[in-house]
């Protein structure tokens, strides 16, 4: 009778539906999000692949003296997309460039998320003059000409200190300026979020105030800071372009912003030399925007499909 | 009996920038053990922010003014919020309004539950999810086992309701607070969460603040109510004697806004609307509402009055006016 029983019982399910789980399964069937976790996926690939296998080291002018610069490109299968003036393979440079593309965008926006957090936590969940001069402050950050003093501020530490930095000074650069809107965000959600009835029962039932604000109010406010983080990463990668395009970057780390540029001075002969970093900062930063609308999308939780 | 939580001379203050927004002024009042109490009061009476305040958990822009809060008789020291953690949860539970938005949709109910019973006691993990599942079987939710491992947004208005508290009795309190727990609830859930309240109340000797606006409520659920409005006691009196004979207009006034079954009466609405707590009425708070307002009544505010029978009244004429409750 008791094994009739228990075999009669229903598989017990092993845990719920998590928001994590339902929004991933929201993700999984929008076909644009998909594509850009694809393309995102793919450009972490090559970024990695060409630390190992690219044909030729970074901003290796090989071919100078080798016989074979300026080739076009789907001629010579050793170089398929040709090669520059100088002498440097397309192709390996695009490989090395997603690495150091992908490092402005994701180290500049790790940054940029930490320092927006910390900021917009402190305005959104204590109130008084310092949280006031913290939202004044980010407000006047908006009123910048962001471009113009990140290419100010790049070319007097390239003179001044920093010369040995390469592109981990344009990082620096860019996450400290990427960070008032991950502010504004999250001041804005915590102010909703430490409201919602959860945060005063959590309070009335004894937890502390930094268990409140870690576990209960922040988590809460991750999802739109996730599709802000991942458009930032676009924005990032965008704004190296322009700073290289301009020749305020690195010229010693190979970026598409910087072969872009290159390219640029030949660009009537040599057409391919910006045509392929020029794709693949498209594709790139596409694929970034449609993966955080996708996350947007799935996490939002008024969007039901 | 023993007394359980004093309030005296509460006043709770909001600091807009519209002005002060006196939300609870010059409030006190007595839980005794085992004597379940009723707030009462329209929206905007302060009986949610006088409990808020008792436990130490109003948020800013509001303050404690003044005022002394006691637990067994032993004063609460509202400016250490390591004191004050103890009292929240352990003391006294709290059961909010609304079950829908009062569980985090992030955490599962064992994860919350497991975080609770974790504040208060030094349990392991194990320990404290198996304290979890004694719980929601104590409020009546089936398969408890599997239920611990489900988001709020996978259960029922009524269950996330019971979850909550369960969530409450986490810390073993000796006081709980109900605050509108069934406002958000279909009425055959409300009567199952009502009959959970009594059953919990008996069986855990656990007293009983209920927040409430419906005298239904009251008359069901409790032995002792105060009547508040706008931020001051009107009446404090048994439940039986304020539905007999309540003293103060307003208690009057409510009891007559309810509709009755046993007897075919008028539904009188209470004229008005609660009066802007920024600049309230000179007088009786009350006098622009209430059919016996005389010159008295605007010009000074009526002392709570003690008069006797572990009754008070706060109205200038309670001795002269004659109050029935519709017949």
């Amino acid at each position: 009778m008791s094994d009739a029983n228990s075999a009669a019982k229903p598989k017990q399910k092993q845990r719920g539906a998590s928001q994590a789980a339902v929004a991933w399964r929201r993700f999984r069937r929008n076909k644009s999000a998909l594509a850009g976790a694809v393309i995102v996926g793919f450009f972490i690939f090559i970024s990695i692949y060409g630390i190992f296998f690219a044909p030729y080291p970074s901003r290796s002018y090989y071919c100078l003296t080798n016989g074979c610069a300026n080739l076009p490109p789907f001629v010579n299968w050793a170089h398929p997309l040709g090669t520059e003036y100088s002498g440097i393979d397309v192709f390996s440079e695009i490989l090395h460039g997603a690495l150091g593309d992908l490092y402005v965008g994701v180290v500049a926006t790790a940054i940029s998320v930490a320092v927006g957090l910390v900021i917009g936590a402190f305005a959104g969940y204590r109130s008084g003059a310092v949280s006031a001069m913290l939202l004044g402050i980010t407000q006047i950050f908006f009123t910048l000409p962001v471009l113009v003093i990140i290419l100010l501020f790049a070319r007097i530490a390239q003179i001044l200190v920093a010369q040995g930095l390469g592109l981990t000074l344009i990082v620096v650069i860019l996450g400290i300026f990427g960070w008032p809107t991950i502010a504004f965000v999250t001041r804005g959600e915590i102010l909703r979020i430490k409201e919602l009835e959860f945060v005063q029962a959590a309070r009335s039932l004894g937890a502390s105030n930094s268990r409140i604000l870690f576990r209960h109010i922040l988590l809460n406010v991750m999802s739109p800071i996730i599709v802000l983080a991942s458009l930032l990463v676009a924005g990032n990668i965008l704004t190296e372009v322009v700073i290289s395009f301009l020749g305020f970057g690195s010229p010693n780390t190979s970026t598409w912003g910087l072969l872009l540029q290159e390219g640029f001075l030949y660009v009537r002969t040599s057409w391919w030399v910006s045509l392929f970093p020029g794709i693949a900062v498209v594709v790139a930063v596409l694929g970034f925007n449609l993966l955080g609308d996708g996350l947007s999308d799935a996490l939002n939780p008024r969007i039901r499909e | 009996m023993g007394e359980l939580l004093r309030v005296e001379n509460l006043r709770t203050y909001f600091f807009t920038e519209a002005g002060v927004v006196k939300a609870v002024d010059d409030v006190s009042f007595v839980v005794n053990e085992g004597e379940p109490l009723g707030l009462v009061g329209e929206s905007g009476s302060g009986k949610t922010v006088t409990v808020l305040s008792a436990m130490g958990i109003v948020t800013k822009p509001g303050r404690i003014v003044s005022g002394k809060i006691f637990f067994r008789g032993q004063e609460l020291d509202h400016a250490s919020e390591n004191e004050m953690r103890k009292i929240r949860g352990k003391k006294i539970g709290y059961v909010s309004q609304d079950p829908n938005s009062s569980l985090d949709p992030l955490y599962t109910i064992g994860n919350q539950l497991q975080e609770v019973i974790r504040t208060h006691f030094e349990v392991s993990k194990d320990e404290g999810w198996d304290r979890g599942i004694k719980l929601l079987k104590l409020v009546g939710i089936p398969e408890a086992e599997t239920r611990m491992k489900s988001f709020p947004h996978e259960l029922s208005g009524g269950m996330r309701q019971r979850v909550a508290i369960a969530r409450a009795l986490a810390g073993e309190p000796e006081l709980l607070v109900a605050d509108e727990p069934t406002t958000n609830l279909d009425v055959t859930i409300q009567a199952q969460v009502l009959e959970l309240l009594k059953t919990l109340e008996k069986d855990l000797q656990m007293s009983l603040i209920l927040i409430t606006h419906d005298m239904g409520l009251i008359a069901e659920m409790t032995d002792r109510v105060v009547v508040l409005y706008a931020g001051k006691v009107a009446e404090e009196a048994s439940t039986h004697e304020l539905f007999q004979t309540p003293r103060h207009p307003y208690s009057a006034a409510l009891l007559n806004s309810v509709p009755r079954l046993d007897r075919k009466a008028a539904l009188v609405p209470i004229g008005g609307g609660i009066p802007n707590l920024i600049t309230p009425p000179n007088g009786c708070r009350f006098h622009p509402r209430c059919a016996f307002t005389k010159q008295v009544c605007m010009d000074q505010i009526p002392p709570l009055e003690d008069i006797g029978g572990r009754r008070a009244v706060s109205c200038h004429r309670w001795k002269e006016i004659e109050l029935r409750r519709n017949v």
